[in-house]
């Protein structure tokens, strides 16, 4: 009962504050109640606020947020600026020779304007915007120039010492680049692994010990593809405890040496001493 | 092109292993260095100060104010680094008028903003509002007027506003610490959620930053209040010192152990980025992370310290031993911020191969612009204290 009078009381307690303050509520006598430094100091802030508020309204565009965090309108200024490249569909209309001695060859993905630079005045007016080649020797090496980080197989020189004086042009055709003779080295295409090798104690040991590269790897090397053996035997050949060979050479047991593994899941054999 | 080449392969001859193209050059150099130091710094006075107010430490007291203009000398510098870096600094007051919630580094210009405007300029206002207003009636010229501007004109200096001003600056306090917190958590935050670099993603990164700032924080006011005091031709007050170094002390330990703690537990759990991590501590940061970070600004200075509370030696022996481990703290912290920023840098995301940083001298990124940020500083640090001196005889009667 003594509960019920206390939850009681403490409700009519809470009631008249609800009520009673905001109707007693003087503004001048609150007003009066703030210390004189907060008042100067509530001025100050809501003038910044007022400033930011202002300069947000001024400075940001109206139509910023429409669609993300950016302005609406920048996607139709940025659609509307004049269109230089055209694509290389339409190059075939006129140069369907070109097009398709390209269309076969190992520059098949390199589009025309990546050479030929932008079309689109050119497509216009083909009399007067006339399209040029790059022709000198710098170009090439842009892509071809040899760089640790490019993907095996994928053609490089080190153009310094690659005939050092001629154009590329002069032996390669860009629309279908072959080299004029099939490479004699495997390092002129696997220039990496060349490079890896040539520091490791592997340098002696010939690419074809351990590839067997069917002739025609060299003309169409994605289509015949060399060999990898496939056996811990492979490796035994030289490394393993009987195996023939020089005293330096080192050497395990094949049956107790990680039985369960190929020997390259854990030596690259292109730089065995790495680990 | 040609620029370009010539610009990179001095830098190609010193790479180390296989990286990536856009991996040579480091994109964040001196100046992103300078900038989580310097907030470290403000976070860390900050701190200091706030040990009077909230924590109620009688010992520090007349560091107190030289605390919050240090503060604020810095919290005015700390943005430049990251303006001079960025460049175009007019359009830097977009991020406020269209703020980026999804943007971590767009959202540190409110957390600025925030520390700034609401924390350390109201808690300096309200701890000096008494006595910029009987200073201006006793000025006269630009000194007065400029006194009566800071103090909004305000004129009430009776017991009760007083009251009122000691109370609201201790709520700012209060609110101030979280605050501090925030201010370089979210710096340590910044480099902590780069999920894709193993030296900076770690959940700690926030809390390592932030006791690493506290203890800068405490040596820099430390150091100040020893440099300063005799050039007024004061005393130094040796209970406050044996105070400061001992939290300098403790500090150090909070923050020694979570380095320790972080390193434990990246050697424990052994990620795939191990082996660089480990070619980068043994080779490339030796000198800068286990010789100057760990044993000479953080060993030393503790071993230091340590000496001080266990012997009993001379006062004389005492300043001078705070105020060289103080100075080797400041090396060891701006190393530390040194290791995170370049270091985490210096490796391939390959994590097969090192590159290197060569700092320049002239140009924005250069050494001379940094040179002149961390001296900016004491400059305002300087009009500071000319203007609003912190010192107790200046306290008006």
């Amino acid at each position: 009962m003594a509960c019920n009078l206390n939850k009681k009381s403490m409700f009519v307690v809470f009631a008249r504050f609800i009520i009673e303050r905001p109707m007693n509520f003087n503004p001048e006598s609150f007003w009066n109640k703030i210390p004189e430094q907060v008042k100067r100091l509530a001025i100050l802030i809501v003038i910044l606020f007022a400033l930011f508020v202002v300069v947000r309204t001024v400075l940001v565009p109206s139509d910023f947020g429409e669609h993300g965090h950016f302005r609406a309108s920048a996607v139709e200024e940025i659609a509307s600026q004049e269109i230089r490249y055209a694509g290389q569909e339409i190059c075939l209309d006129c140069h369907d020779d070109v097009v398709e001695t390209r269309r076969v060859g190992f520059h098949r993905d390199v589009a025309c304007e990546v050479c030929h630079g932008p079309a689109a005045g050119h497509i216009d007016d083909p009399e007067e915007v006339v399209l040029e080649a790059p022709r000198e020797r710098g170009y090439c090496p842009l892509c071809h120039e040899y760089l640790p980080s490019r993907p095996t197989g994928f053609p490089q020189i080190v153009s310094a010492s690659h005939n050092p004086i001629k154009p590329c042009i002069s032996c390669h055709d860009p629309h279908d680049p072959v080299p004029p003779e099939t490479p004699k080295e495997c390092a002129a295409c696997h220039a990496t692994i060349a490079r890896t090798k040539a520091i490791s104690h592997h340098v002696y040991v010939d690419c074809t010990r351990c590839h067997e590269a069917p002739e025609e790897h060299r003309a169409h090397p994605r289509e015949f593809r060399p060999t990898k053996p496939a056996a811990r035997e492979f490796c035994g050949g030289c490394h393993a405890k009987d195996a023939p060979g020089e005293k330096g050479i080192p050497r395990v047991d094949l049956e107790t040496h990680e039985a369960r593994y190929v020997c390259w899941q854990c030596h690259y054999p292109h730089l065995p001493e790495a680990r | 092109m040609e620029e370009i080449v010539k610009h990179l392969t001095p830098l190609l001859k010193e790479i180390t292993g296989y990286i990536y193209p856009n991996e040579i050059e480091l994109h964040w150099g001196l100046l992103i260095v300078i900038y989580p130091y310097l907030t470290g710094l403000v976070a860390g006075a900050f701190i200091l100060a706030s040990l009077v107010k909230v924590f109620n430490v009688k010992e520090v007291q007349p560091t107190y104010r030289i605390s919050l203009l240090t503060a604020l000398a810095f919290l005015i510098v700390a943005p430049l680094p990251l303006l001079a870096h960025l460049g175009h600094p007019e359009r830097s007051f977009e991020i406020f008028l269209t703020p980026n919630t999804s943007s971590a580094m767009a959202m540190f210009g409110f957390v600025y903003a925030w520390y700034l405007m609401a924390v350390l300029l109201l808690e300096i206002w309200f701890d000096y509002r008494r006595d910029i207003i009987l200073w201006a009636e006793k000025e006269s010229g630009w000194k007065k007027w400029m006194h009566k501007i800071t103090s909004l004109f305000s004129s009430d200096i009776s017991e009760r506003a007083l009251r009122f001003d000691r109370k609201a600056a201790k709520i700012i306090t209060i609110i101030g610490i979280p605050s501090a917190f925030l201010l370089h958590g979210y710096v340590g935050f910044i480099f902590g959620s780069v999920k894709a670099n193993p030296w900076w993603s770690s959940v700690l990164m926030p809390i390592v930053f932030l006791f690493s700032a506290i203890v800068s924080g405490i040596a820099l006011v430390l150091l100040i209040y020893m440099i300063v005091t005799p050039l007024r031709k004061k005393n130094i007050d040796m209970a406050c010192l044996n105070k400061m170094a001992t939290f300098l002390f403790l500090a150090m330990i909070v923050d020694f152990s979570l380095e320790a703690l972080d390193f434990v537990h990246r050697i424990y759990e052994s990620e795939e980025s191990i082996k660089i991590l480990t070619q980068l501590v043994s080779g490339k940061l030796f000198s800068s992370l286990i010789v100057v970070q760990l044993l000479i600004g953080m060993l030393i200075p503790l071993g230091a310290i340590a000496a001080v509370k266990i012997f009993k030696w001379p006062d004389e022996l005492k300043r001078l031993t705070y105020f060289l481990s103080a100075i080797l703290v400041q090396v060891g912290i701006f190393s530390t911020r040194w290791n995170v920023v370049i270091g985490g840098q210096l490796f391939s995301k390959s994590f097969s191969g090192l590159t290197v940083y060569k700092t320049t001298f002239l140009g924005l990124e250069g050494l001379l612009v940094s040179l002149g940020l961390l001296l900016l500083p004491f400059i305002i640090l300087y009009i500071l204290f000319y203007v609003l001196p912190p010192w107790e005889e200046a306290r008006a009667a």
